[in-house]
C-alpha cells in the first residue's frame, strides 16, 4: 500500500514539471518519427532492403525505454534531497525496499507505456507506408520479445542505475553526468546487431534477458544495501 | 501538572560520534506523557542529532533510547509511526497542493481517513489554503504545514527542532500559539529551540545541552539552583554598615549597589517579614521591596559560562 502511495505521489509531482513532461514526450515522438521516416525512405526498395531498414528502425525502440528512466531516476533521490523532503520521508514507516522499488517503478512505467504506444503507432504507419505492408518475417518472435520483454528489463536496469547514482550523489549535476552509464545495456544489442548485420535471434534475446534479470536483482539488492539513511542525511548539506 | 508515570522518551547514556567528533555524549533524559521538555543549547550542541536519534533516523554510537516503549536501535520501524518530527527547514513537494502533501504523508503513516487531514488543516488554520500549491505559501505558513504533517498521524511523541527558526516575529508568535494549543494529554514533546522566552513559556522542564547534558529541571528550579533567591530592597538612606549589622541566619549573601540592597534569602515568603522588621529596627528607610526576577536567559548564559546547576 505504501508503495502505491509513493508511486502515485511521484507521478503527480513529476508530471507537474513541464520540462520533465515535455522531455518524456519528446524522445519517443522524435525516435518513433525518425524510425517512421527511415521506413518511408525505403518504401521503394526491394523486400530485403526494406527488411534491413525495418530492423534498424526497430533498434530505436530498444534505446527508448532506457532514456526516460534515466531522466526520472536520477532526479528521484537527489530531488528529494534538494527540496528538503528526504528527512521527513525517511522519518515515515516507508522501508528502504519500498522507497527504492517505488521510485524505480515510477521511472520504468512511463517509459514502457510511451515506448509501446509509439511502437504501435510506428507499426500502424509502416503498414500504411509500405505498399506490400510490413515485410514478412521482420516482426518475428525475437523482435517482439525484445520490445515487450527485454525493454522492461532494460528500463528497470536504467532506473536502478540512475537511482543508485542519485542516492550516492550530493549534487544533481554530478548525478546526471554519471547516469550516462545506465544506457550501456541498450547499446549492446545495437552494437551486436549492427556488427552481425543480421536480424535478432532468440538465443541473443534470451542471453541478454537472463543477464539483465540477474543484474537487476543484484542492483536492487546493492541499492538497498548501500542506501544508508543516516549517511544521506548527514552528508547532504 | 499530572504526568503519566512511564516516560514516552527515555535515553540512557545516549551517545553519538561523527567519526572522532562527539555530537552527543552520555545523554540521560526522560520525558513523560503530557510533558514538554525544552532542549536548549548553542549551535552544534547536539540538539538535532538527538532529535534524529530519537526519530530512528540516526543510530546511536553508544547508549540506548526508548520512544513510546520501543528501542530506537532495535525497533526503529516501530518507533517511526509513534513519532512526529518537525525539522528546522521542513521541505515539501512544492508543486503539489497543501492537501496533497499532507495526504501523502498521512497515507504513508497509514491514515486513510480524509477527515483527519481536514481536522489537522483546521488545527493549523490552513483549511482555506488547502488547494493551493505549497510553493505559494510563506515560510510561516509552511512551518504551520510542517506542524500539521508532524501531527497528522496523531503521534505519541513530537520532536520539534527549532519550529520558529527563521520566522518573522508575527509568524513565530502564530506557531508558538499553535504549540501551546496542542492537546498534550497523551503526548510527550521535545522542543529544541534557541528562543529562551519561547522555551520558558512552552516548556515544563528545560534541559541544557552542550554535547553533554549540563542541567535539567523546571525553569524555576534551574534559576534557584544557579542563583538562589534574591530580594532587592530599595532604601532612601543607604548605608554600608547596615549589611554588617543585619546578621540574620537566613541571609546568605548581601551587597549594596547605590540605593539597592541585594540580599540572598533562603525562603523570601517566610523570611521577608523578619527581614523588613530588622531593617526598620536598624533605621533603614525602605522605599520598595521585591524579589529579583531572573530569566531563563540568565540561567542559560550562566550555564554556558560554566555555572553549575547540579
Amino acid at each position: 500500500m505504501r508503495l502505491k502511495v509513493l508511486i502515485l505521489k511521484e507521478w503527480a509531482e513529476l508530471f507537474r514539471i513541464k520540462m520533465v513532461l515535455y522531455g518524456c514526450l519528446f524522445m519517443p515522438l522524435f525516435m518513433g518519427g525518425f524510425a517512421g521516416w527511415m521506413v518511408w525512405q525505403g518504401r521503394a526498395l526491394p523486400a530485403e532492403g526494406q527488411a534491413a531498414l525495418f530492423n534498424a528502425a526497430l533498434l530505436y525502440f530498444l534505446v527508448l525505454p532506457v532514456m526516460i528512466p534515466v531522466t526520472l531516476g536520477v532526479y528521484s533521490v537527489v530531488g528529494e534531497k534538494e527540496q528538503g523532503t528526504l528527512e521527513p520521508l525517511l522519518a515515515t514507516p516507508l522501508s528502504d525496499l519500498e522507497l527504492f522499488l517505488g521510485k524505480s517503478i515510477v521511472a520504468v512505467v512511463p517509459a514502457l507505456v510511451l515506448t509501446w504506444a509509439v511502437f504501435g503507432l510506428f507499426l500502424l504507419a509502416a503498414s500504411q507506408m509500405i505498399p506490400g505492408g510490413i515485410p514478412a518475417g521482420v516482426l518475428s518472435l525475437p523482435w517482439l520479445l525484445s520490445i515487450f520483454a527485454l525493454s522492461p528489463l532494460m528500463a528497470l536496469f536504467a532506473a536502478l542505475v540512475a537511482m543508485l547514482i542519485s542516492s550516492r550523489s550530493t549534487d544533481s549535476r554530478a548525478a546526471y553526468q554519471f547516469a550516462g552509464l545506465a544506457v550501456v545495456p541498450s547499446l549492446i544489442p545495437l552494437i551486436v546487431y549492427s556488427a552481425r548485420l543480421t536480424a535478432v535471434d532468440l538465443k541473443f534475446v534470451a542471453i541478454e534477458g537472463g543477464i539483465l534479470l540477474v543484474l537487476n536483482a543484484a542492483l536492487l539488492f546493492l541499492g538497498i544495501k548501500i542506501f544508508q539513511r543516516e549517511e544521506i542525511l548527514t552528508r547532504w548539506k | 501538572m499530572g504526568f503519566s508515570p512511564d516516560p514516552l522518551i527515555l535515553t540512557r547514556g545516549l551517545t553519538r560520534y561523527f567519526e572522532a567528533r562527539p555530537a552527543v555524549v552520555d545523554l540521560h533524559l526522560e520525558v513523560m506523557a503530557g510533558e514538554v521538555l525544552g532542549l536548549l543549547g548553542p549551535n552544534g550542541a547536539g540538539k538535532t542529532t538527538t532529535v534524529r536519534m530519537l526519530a530512528g533516523l540516526l543510530a546511536p554510537s553508544a547508549g540506548e533510547a526508548f520512544v513510546a516503549g520501543h528501542s530506537v536501535t532495535k525497533e526503529p520501524e516501530k518507533v517511526r509511526p509513534k513519532v512526529g518530527v518537525l525539522s528546522e527547514n521542513p521541505g515539501f513537494y512544492k508543486r503539489l497542493t497543501v492537501r496533497r502533501n499532507l495526504r501523502f504523508f498521512a497515507e504513508l503513516y497509514g491514515v486513510r481517513d480524509s477527515r483527519r487531514i481536514d481536522e489537522v488543516l483546521a488545527l493549523v488554520k490552513l483549511s482555506e489554503r488547502a488547494e493551493d500549491p505549497v510553493a505559494t505559501l510563506s515560510k510561516g505558513l509552511r512551518q504551520r504545514l510542517a506542524l500539521a504533517r508532524a501531527l497528522v498521524h496523531d503521534p505519541q511523541v513530537l520532536l520539534l527542532d527549532e519550529p520558529t527558526s527563521g520566522l518573522d516575529p508575527e509568524a513565530a508568535k502564530e506557531v508558538r500559539e499553535l504549540l501551546s494549543e496542542l492537546s498534550l494529554a497523551h503526548r510527550a514533546i521535545l522542543l529544541c529551540t534557541h528562543n529562551l522566552p519561547e522555551a520558558e513559556r512552552l516548556c515544563h522542564r528545560i534541559a541544557v545541552l552542550k554535547t553533554k547534558l549540563i542541567a535539567v529541571g523546571t525553569p524555576t528550579e534551574l534559576k534557584e539552583r544557579l542563583f538562589g533567591r534574591w530580594v532587592v530592597v530599595t532604601l532612601a538612606n543607604p548605608k554600608p554598615e547596615i549589611i554588617s549589622a543585619l546578621n540574620l541566619p537566613f541571609v546568605c549573601n548581601a551587597s549594596l549597589d547605590g540605593q539597592k540592597l541585594l540580599l540572598a534569602v533562603e525562603d523570601p515568603e517566610r523570611h521577608n517579614p523578619i527581614l523588613v522588621r530588622k531593617l526598620v529596627e536598624l533605621g533603614a528607610e525602605i522605599l520598595y521591596i521585591a524579589e529579583e526576577e531572573r530569566t531563563l536567559e540568565d540561567v542559560y548564559l550562566e550555564l554556558m559560562e560554566g555555572g553549575n546547576a547540579a
